[in-house]
């Protein structure tokens, strides 16, 4: 094993940490916060609870919330034109994933110029960025601790992948209370994010004990906790989503993720589904895929689904990918690629254009387009 | 896009990290140091400049206020810190706003706007060019003035004396011309007129004896003198116009102010009577080197300013003679404690046919002769007057070697 890293933010984590948003803004030199949310969020009676956190330590805020699902690479523009005008200091995000990526975007842009689609790669930022704090308010996209952000290129229709360690935001607060709001389907598709983030992670060549705790501790916790939080919506089990989602991504943010996550960025760039709701229908088939090479992983993973182990590392692994498909089928979302991607859709477009992503580089398995065409076609 | 496609090593990134603002601060400073470096060279570079400005400089506010001034004030007047103080009190010891004041001409034009003022200072007139211009706001709006103030007492007093040695030489040009054209048939006048006279004695031998014949013959004698004497002063006047013409180059020589005096006063001593001559002392220093000089020309300017003298000191007064040397001058004065010269007079006392005296006593280009010599001298010569108390000429001729050559 060669040299890895592990680097994530600070984390702030528990009930009611949100109050320490301020803080840490004014920690971080703020005085006019450019504070970015999705449209959806206005309703929820967050944004002015913050607002209040805010008002209490006497910081100035400029309020962004035209942001899609999948945030555009010119909404990115549009914020850091405002970010620019109105002389923000410190970049906060509350959210999901999509504001929380658009707000590593707006941040890039406003201090290293240019457009986002110049930074689109590994490594190419070259000037730091505003401080960030991002407040989830989904246990899934991990966006408040990776190194990723993902956007939109609108003319390309392509999700552009842009990778730093700068993008890692300075502190992330995870405060489980913001879970309580959420509807059942987001609930699900955060936890199956993350699942697909911990597995696919836990699969990865450069996975190492560090990012490994993470990723089989993230499955465990969604495997016990998901159901119980959907029958009960306790805070309780909420919270263990929550721990899973960071942690999942804490894993991934380090080991980086496969093939299903490079296929489900490339249908999300064409199609604008919500992202989670697309593992159920590729994960399985990309274990499958990756079996080959990384059986005995497979099979771990196996015996956190399953509960137990069968008699061989083989058994455990295919058991364990049937009873997810089970599970999945459970929740009541979709397993089939046909009921997400119309006819007339070209997969080996889609599969041609998934090749290209930095996911596909920490697959276990080399793969071709052709592969990826096969799996779209298991998942059909 | 993507000039290189993405690897492993480029997400685990190991040579990459979270960048911090610690360098871009770093940088930063160093930036700040530089260009405060490069602003306080420039800041002294400007200072220099203004430094360097010889006029008086000072920035007004819209209410009349000093607000600055530069090193030049404090040499020019004599308060010591004018700052706070109105314009108008500092400059013209007045308690409102002068009528004329530059700054408000330009602030209801918003242009720059120039005065002539006369200030006095210490005792003595001096005129200022005032030039007052607003000073704006980025926005073009003014909000203070910048005043500029120029002692234009000496430029003026050269371009006075400019255009007068201008209208000298133009005057000369004319007189000398006339004089050419006088000179010929003067000469006729003259020469026919004496040889009237000497035909006179054979025109008495024509006519009959008797007393009408005598009468004839004594008008005859009389008016022939009279023709003749006129003839001769006219011939004076001519010649002495003539010194006004551009003269064929004539040889210096070594002339001794002391000895020139003395003879001048030898020359004079027929026309003075014994109480006249005590009434001229003599300062001749005796260290005054010769100058480079016409003796005769140079006598004539002496005899002429004694004359005037003699002339304002109506017999009673004194006349002072006096030589010395400055640095590059050797100063003939001749002062007397006559009646003076009115100050009207003073910017004509050379022009050609001016005179106070009345007609027929004098014909008024002597002043104007002595002007013209002195000036082929390469000297000058001025005057200082005061009313009723006296007058004094001083006659500057070039040290021998001051003199440029032409
Ligand atoms: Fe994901």
């Amino acid at each position: 094993m060669g040299v890895l890293k592990f680097s994530v933010p600070e984390i702030f984590f528990g009930r009611e940490s949100l109050k320490y948003s301020s803080i840490c803004a004014r920690r971080l030199g703020a005085e006019k916060i450019f504070f970015v949310t999705d449209p959806g969020l206005e309703q929820s009676g967050w944004i002015d609870v913050i607002f209040e956190i805010l008002e209490e330590k006497n910081l100035g805020w400029v309020h962004y919330s035209n942001v899609s699902s999948n945030p555009r690479d010119w909404q990115i523009q549009e914020g850091a034109d405002l970010y620019r005008e109105e002389g923000c200091d410190v970049v906060i995000a509350l959210g999901g994933g999509s504001p929380m990526d658009a707000a590593k975007g707006i941040a890039l842009v406003a201090s290293n110029g240019g457009r986002v689609q110049d930074y689109e790669g590994a490594n190419r930022i070259k000037r730091p960025l505003p401080p960030m704090i991002f407040m989830p308010s989904t246990a899934g996209s991990g966006s408040d601790i990776s190194q990723f952000a993902i956007v939109t290129d609108v003319e390309r229709h392509v999700k552009m992948s842009i990778i730093s360690r700068t993008l890692v935001p300075n502190i992330s607060i995870i405060d489980p209370i913001l879970l309580t709001t959420k509807p059942r389907e987001l609930i699900i598709s955060s936890a199956i994010d993350a699942f697909s983030h911990a597995v696919e992670s836990y699969l990865s060549p450069i996975a190492f004990p560090v990012t490994e705790i993470h990723s089989l501790k993230a499955m465990e916790l969604i495997m016990k906790y998901l159901p119980r939080a959907l029958e009960t919506g306790s805070l309780d089990d909420l919270e263990q989503l929550s721990i899973a989602g960071t942690s999942a991504a804490m894993a991934f943010s380090n080991a980086g993720l496969g093939v299903d996550h490079a296929l489900a960025h490339s249908l999300g760039g064409m199609l604008d589904v919500v992202h989670g709701l697309i593992h159920p229908v590729l994960l399985p088939h990309v274990m499958r895929y990756n079996m080959t090479v990384c059986q005995d992983k497979i099979a771990d993973i196996g015996r956190i689904v399953l509960g137990r182990s069968l008699g061989s590392a083989e058994a455990t692994a295919q058991a364990g990918i049937e009873k997810l498909e089970a599970y999945f089928d459970s929740l009541k979302v979709t397993t089939r690629l046909r009921s997400i991607v119309p006819d007339q859709v070209n997969l080996s477009q889609i599969c041609e254009m998934a090749i290209q992503d930095s996911c596909v580089l920490s697959n276990p398995r080399a793969v071709t387009v052709g592969d990826m065409v096969g799996i779209c076609e298991a998942a059909w | 896009m993507k000039n290189k496609t993405t690897t492993l090593e480029d997400i685990i990134g190991l040579e990459h990290t979270k960048l911090g603002f610690f360098g871009e601060l770093k940088n930063r400073n160093a930036e700040l140091r530089d260009s405060n470096l490069e602003l306080g060279r420039r800041q002294r570079e400007i200072q220099a400049i203004l430094d360097g400005i010889t006029d008086v400089m000072a920035v007004v506010s819209f209410n009349f206020t000093l607000i600055s001034v530069n090193h030049v004030f404090g040499e020019v007047f004599s308060q010591k810190d004018p700052r706070g103080d109105f314009c108008y009190r500092v400059f013209r010891e007045r308690e409102t706003p002068c009528p004329d004041c530059p700054m408000v001409i330009a602030r209801e034009t918003n242009q720059v706007c120039r005065k002539l003022h006369i200030y006095s200072l210490g005792g003595k007139n001096h005129q200022f060019e005032i030039t007052a211009s607003p000073i704006r706001w980025s926005n073009g709006r003014g909000y203070r003035f910048l005043l500029l103030m120029r002692d234009v007492t000496r430029e003026k007093e050269y371009q006075a004396r400019c255009y007068h040695a201008e209208k000298m030489a133009t005057i000369g040009v004319l007189a000398a011309g006339v004089a050419h054209e006088i000179n010929n048939p003067l000469t006729a006048v003259n020469g026919f007129a004496k040889g009237l006279q000497r035909r006179l004695p054979r025109l008495e031998a024509c006519l009959k004896e008797g007393r009408a014949s005598a009468e004839l013959m004594a008008d005859f004698h009389e008016y022939l003198e009279t023709i003749l004497s006129e003839g001769e002063r006219c011939r004076d006047i001519v010649q002495e116009l003539l010194t006004f013409s551009p003269r064929k180059k004539v040889v210096f020589a070594p002339v001794d102010l002391r000895k020139l005096v003395l003879e001048v006063l030898k020359l004079l001593r027929y026309q003075l009577n014994r109480r006249t001559s005590r009434l001229i002392c003599l300062e001749l220093d005796e260290a005054v080197p010769p100058i480079m000089g016409v003796g005769s020309e140079l006598k004539q300017v002496l005899l002429n300013l004694i004359f005037n003298s003699l002339d304002a000191i109506r017999e009673k007064g004194t006349i002072t003679i006096r030589t010395c040397r400055t640095d590059s001058w050797v100063v003939l004065s001749i002062m007397d404690t006559g009646c003076g010269i009115p100050a009207e007079h003073l910017d004509k006392l050379y022009d050609p046919f001016f005179t106070t005296k009345p007609v027929g006593q004098g014909t008024g280009i002597g002043l104007s002769t002595c002007y013209n010599i002195i000036r082929q001298h390469q000297g000058k010569i001025e005057v200082d007057s005061v009313e009723n108390l006296g007058a004094t000429f001083h006659v500057k001729l070039p040290l021998p070697s001051m003199v440029k050559h032409e």
